[in-house]
């Protein structure tokens, strides 16, 4: 039986926890097969977004091919790198449909961490075959042994098929790729069937267009061919094919199970979607493959442009990077007291910070953001179900038959000496114990239902506030529950601001009502005149605070020169109270705006 | 627009100048100006570069009003002050009736100058008292004593015809007792103008670093206010005339040139930072005193920014500066000067300012009804505390045309996804 060239090719993917090693393991992997000359190193080679390499986390699904020799033959490794935090369970499943296999990642002191816990499980339903691996063992207070039997207890990991590495030393780092070779399965596909790749990203390059990446499932594809992406129907001429070693690397070929790229004169990068098939244009064509399974949006809030004359630029900064990130989207909308915006949807609160990051950093926009809040369903009187994206939708009290809220199950793994802690934290905020068991002899996993807008808020920083940093969280949505909720609206001067109101339970209404004026009235800065900061339900006031009026706000001098001065001051004011939102006269700041996000727990 | 450009124009040929003399003999924590201490060997550099400047006055225009400010203009020596004038003369035309103003540090006055000064045509002295107290004295870093100030005064009363102090309050730790001492000790000499300073807390200055250290508490809003309180009450009393925010004066001792900055008429801006305004164009000549120098050394203009106002801006500044004057400004005058009416110039903010009690006099010509005498708007006594506020609401003025511009576009965008 002849050798198929597939036998020599592994796909596979790093699934770990943030600071887990995922990065210095890929930078050791380049480097020990020699796909990276030593002195060509420098950190975090995949992570070539800044924003990624600034925070150390992975956003999006990248490639590179590593050629590896053994015993005199040569393997083709493709590493696909997935990002590790849960609001990117998406872009993970774009890269477990491209492997055969896994490398499930865990540190050597941390331990199993719930994002790894979470991922693993993905991996598996993806039927990937995984290869434990720990990572740091060179750590003076490493623990293998006890990570070795967490990730028995937490994912079912045979203990004798783990490997132990350390990353940063290089030490046992030929074992992995041996192993990798031995134990994840070579592709299977047929390279004279009809084509089907798998588009899993894309890139846009200023010189040569955009940049397609796929994963040929099926038949090849060669230099000058012609391609039909499937979900436009367009056809293209291929200019170049090839992969990333780890720099784009042209070559003749991709068959079926390879990893590589595609220029074909695509001068947009709206034309690519990620999870369409390719195929040939002409002859016979394979069928299109099954999509990625779409992004749920879990978390929404309001952008818009400090400056009303924006709102163009931040639609065209919005649709860019909607095309580079289909998990996010976006629909105009106005607010009385923010003018023309936009109301984004998001996967979680962490991509919510780098969407806005990117924009005000790639971008250079400047940003008016709501506080963030979840969908909420409300049945009304006459039967009809209503998605709630923003609290100003909330009908009248008199319509509402029922208000439900998304209900998320909740995985926590702490050590055991903050159980008590995280226990109580996860019981103020309405969650239901559903588990508790122990990984290891000093680590627990706690299993919750919690309403995933008590979840949004603040519960991540809280989590770690009660437990030194040591836990660590992942939730997934299961479905929406009646709950006693109510909008809570705030008043400036008698007048509503509908940006700021809130939706939260009716028990809390009080507490998060004084809250929110609270905070709002140290944002407001002190005007010529009185100012009162009220929070209403309906008609009825549950709170009130006054921003006391200015009494004296003179400089002394204004000569020659000084005019000069105080003319960059009062521009400076001025450009300031642009970009200040005057409801009623009063200017009210954007970080204002954040303020809903007050619970009244802070003490 | 290029300001050397306007100097050509005879219509609007300035009849007042500034001159900005950096030197000092050290540095005081509250003050950020520019200046330089401890650099006098530039001093000489400074002149021949301060003459090039004002090689590019065309004419020889006569003055009204020179005011030689800084720094510290009384640290130069008798020769380099000669010096100056000479050079100023060789460009600039003055007579007895131009008032001469020299900033001065009593420190500098305590040996009789009068003949030299006399000579050179100065006859306005602002001197930098700033308080009468050591401990006041020493916080503010002042180098003078009392009895100093006295002296120097007496030594004014030489050849000066019009002597101001300016005096600070609302210093740290300063109470309204220690305050009410500098207001009496202030009317002890024989003076014709006081200005009176709350202490502003400048970025890049000592205080600034140590207030925000926390090392320095501000004086809390009530005593400032009482204490700006009781400078109006104590100078109006002894006949000095409340006719600006901070500044007072016994009849007939108004400065000339003050007035100038106040009502928009042009003027130039002589020395390093020093301001000017031409034919609507404001500039600032480079900050820094060596590079002012270094741009004139290798023939190039010292004008570090110039800023070209249009007319609407122009006359919300005019009015926002304006209204720092007590007796208002007048509708006609202002009108002639900058092409708006009032309600043409803020129309709207002017009304929610007046329903604020901030100004008053304010009446849009339309529903002026039988009041037919021109509107003089004036700050009130809160209009007055809150002068800052007031002005910025006046410059950021939108007017309806404004308002369309800002609104949001119809165009409405595609949802993606």
């Amino acid at each position: 039986m002849s050798e198929r060239y597939q036998d020599s090719i592994r796909n596979f993917c790093i699934i770990a926890h943030i600071d887990h090693g995922k990065s210095t393991l890929a930078d050791r992997l380049l480097e020990v097969t020699g796909t990276v000359e030593k002195r060509e190193m420098q950190d975090q080679l995949l992570d070539d977004l800044e924003l990624e390499r600034q925070r150390g986390i992975t956003i999006k699904a990248r490639a590179v091919c590593l050629a590896y020799e053994r015993h005199g033959k040569k393997y083709e490794l493709n590493l696909i790198d997935t990002p590790g935090h849960v609001d990117f369970h998406y872009e993970v499943s774009r890269s477990l449909a491209c492997c055969e296999g896994a490398l499930l990642l865990a540190d050597a002191f941390q331990g199993v961490e719930a994002q790894t816990v979470a991922n693993a499980y993905a991996a598996i339903e993806a039927d990937l075959k995984i290869i434990p691996v720990i990572n740091k063992i060179d750590l003076k207070h490493q623990r293998s042994d006890e990570v070795a039997f967490e990730l028995h207890q937490s994912i079912g990991i045979d203990i004798d098929d783990i490997v132990k590495v350390s990353a940063k030393t290089g030490q046992n780092i030929i074992e992995l790729l041996d192993t990798i070779v031995d134990r994840v399965p070579p592709p299977s596909g047929d390279p004279d069937g009809p084509l089907q790749a798998m588009v899993f990203d894309s890139h846009y390059d200023e010189f040569r267009g955009a940049v397609t990446y796929v994963r040929v499932m099926n038949g090849r594809i060669k230099k000058g061919q012609k391609l039909k992406y499937l979900r436009t129907g367009r056809t293209y001429d291929l200019i170049e094919l090839g992969q990333f070693r780890p720099k784009q690397t042209p070559c003749d070929e991709l068959q079926a199970g390879q990893v590589g790229y595609l220029i074909c004169n695509i001068k947009s990068l709206d034309q690519i979607h990620i999870g369409d098939t390719v195929t040939h244009a002409t002859g016979t064509s394979g069928e299109a493959l099954p999509g990625y399974k779409p992004p749920k949006r879990m978390v929404y809030c309001g952008l818009y442009p400090s400056d009303g004359q924006d709102f163009v630029e931040l639609r065209d900064a919005l649709t860019k990077l909607s095309i580079n990130d289909p998990s996010f989207e976006f629909t105009p909308e106005s607010s009385d007291a923010l003018g023309f915006g936009f109301r984004c949807g998001f996967l979680g609160l962490l991509h919510m910070e780098i969407v806005q990051q990117r924009l005000e950093g790639e971008a250079d926009i400047d940003l008016v953001q709501t506080a963030p809040n979840v969908t909420y369903e409300i049945v009304k009187r006459n039967g009809e179900v209503i998605e709630i994206h923003r609290p100003q939708e909330v009908p009248d009290a008199g319509e509402i038959l029922e208000f439900r809220q998304p209900i998320v199950r909740v995985n926590i793994i702490v050590p055991e000496e903050y159980i008590g802690a995280v226990m109580k934290l996860c019981n103020d905020r309405r969650g239901v114990q559903k588990n508790t068991e122990y990984l290891s002899a000093t680590r627990m996993m706690l299993t919750y239902e919690l309403p995933l807008a008590e979840v949004i808020y603040d519960l991540h920083d809280k989590l770690k506030g009660v437990s030194r940093g040591y836990a660590t969280l992942d939730y997934e949505l299961i479905g929406y529950q009646p709950a006693d909720l109510v909008r809570v609206d705030m008043l400036v001067n008698g007048k509503r601001v509908d940006a700021l109101s809130i939706i939260c339970n009716r028990a809390d209404a009080d507490r998060r009502g004084r809250a929110v004026v609270k905070k709002l009235k140290d944002e407001i800065d002190r005007h010529m005149f009185e100012i009162a900061v009220q929070a209403a339900i309906g008609n009825r006031v549950i709170a009130r605070e006054t921003v006391k009026a200015l009494k004296k706000n003179v400089t002394a001098k204004c000569y020659g020169g000084d005019i000069t001065r105080k003319r960059k001051l009062w521009e400076k004011q001025k450009e300031g109270k642009k970009r200040m939102k005057s409801i009623g006269s009063v200017d009210i700041p954007q970080k204002a705006f954040m303020a809903v996000l007050s619970t009244g727990n802070e003490e | 627009m290029d300001p050397s450009q306007a100097e050509s124009v005879a219509a609007t040929t300035p009849t007042a100048a500034y001159v900005h003399i950096p030197f000092c003999r050290h540095r005081c924590g509250y003050c950020n100006f520019a200046l330089v201490a401890n650099r006098d060997y530039l001093i000489d550099r400074y002149l021949a570069a301060l003459a090039l400047e004002l090689s590019r006055v065309i004419g020889r225009p006569h003055l009204h009003s020179l005011y030689l400010g800084g720094g510290t203009p009384s640290h130069l020596s008798d020769a380099q002050l000669a010096q100056l004038f000479t050079i100023l003369r060789e460009r600039l035309d003055w007579n007895a009736e131009t008032e001469v103003t020299l900033e001065a540090n009593p420190i500098d006055l305590q040996r009789d100058r009068s003949a030299l000064f006399r000579e050179l045509g100065i006859n306005r002295v602002s001197l930098g008292v700033q308080s009468f107290q050591p401990a006041k004295l020493k916080i503010l870093e002042r180098d003078h004593s009392a009895s100093q100030i006295a002296r120097a005064v007496e030594n004014c009363r030489k050849f000066a015809r019009s002597i101001s102090i300016d005096l600070i309050f609302a210093t740290p730790s300063e109470t309204a007792e220690q305050w009410h001492v500098d207001l009496e000790l202030a009317q002890v000499l024989d003076i014709d103008h006081v200005s009176t300073y709350e202490l502003t807390y400048e970025k890049g200055t000592r205080f600034w670093s140590r207030r925000s250290k926390g090392l320095q508490a501000e004086a809390d809003e009530d005593l400032r206010c009482r204490m700006y309180d009781m400078a109006i009450c104590s100078l109006t009393a002894r006949g000095f005339e409340h006719y600006e925010i901070s500044s007072f004066a016994r009849p007939h001792h108004r400065p000339r040139h003050n007035q100038v900055y106040w009502s928009g008429a042009p003027y130039w801006g002589f020395g390093s930072s020093a301001s000017g305004f031409l034919n609507g164009v404001r500039y600032t000549n480079a900050e820094s005193t060596l590079r002012y120098i270094k741009l004139l050394e290798s023939g190039e203009r010292p004008v570090a920014h110039a800023h070209a106002l249009p007319p609407i801006d122009l006359a919300r500044e005019l009015l926002a500066i304006g209204l720092r004057r007590l007796d208002g400004v007048g509708e006609r005058e202002f009108q002639q000067v900058s092409g708006f009416t009032f309600a043409a110039t803020a129309g709207p903010t002017l009304e929610r300012l007046q329903n604020l009690k901030l100004i008053r006099g304010f009446h849009d010509g339309a529903t002026a009804g039988d009041d037919t005498s021109p509107a003089v708007v004036k700050l009130t006594e809160r209009g007055i505390l809150l002068y800052d506020s007031v002005a910025v609401e006046i410059i950021a003025a939108a007017t309806a045309a404004d308002r369309d511009a800002a609104d949001g576009p119809d165009d409405q965008g595609k949802s993606s996804g």
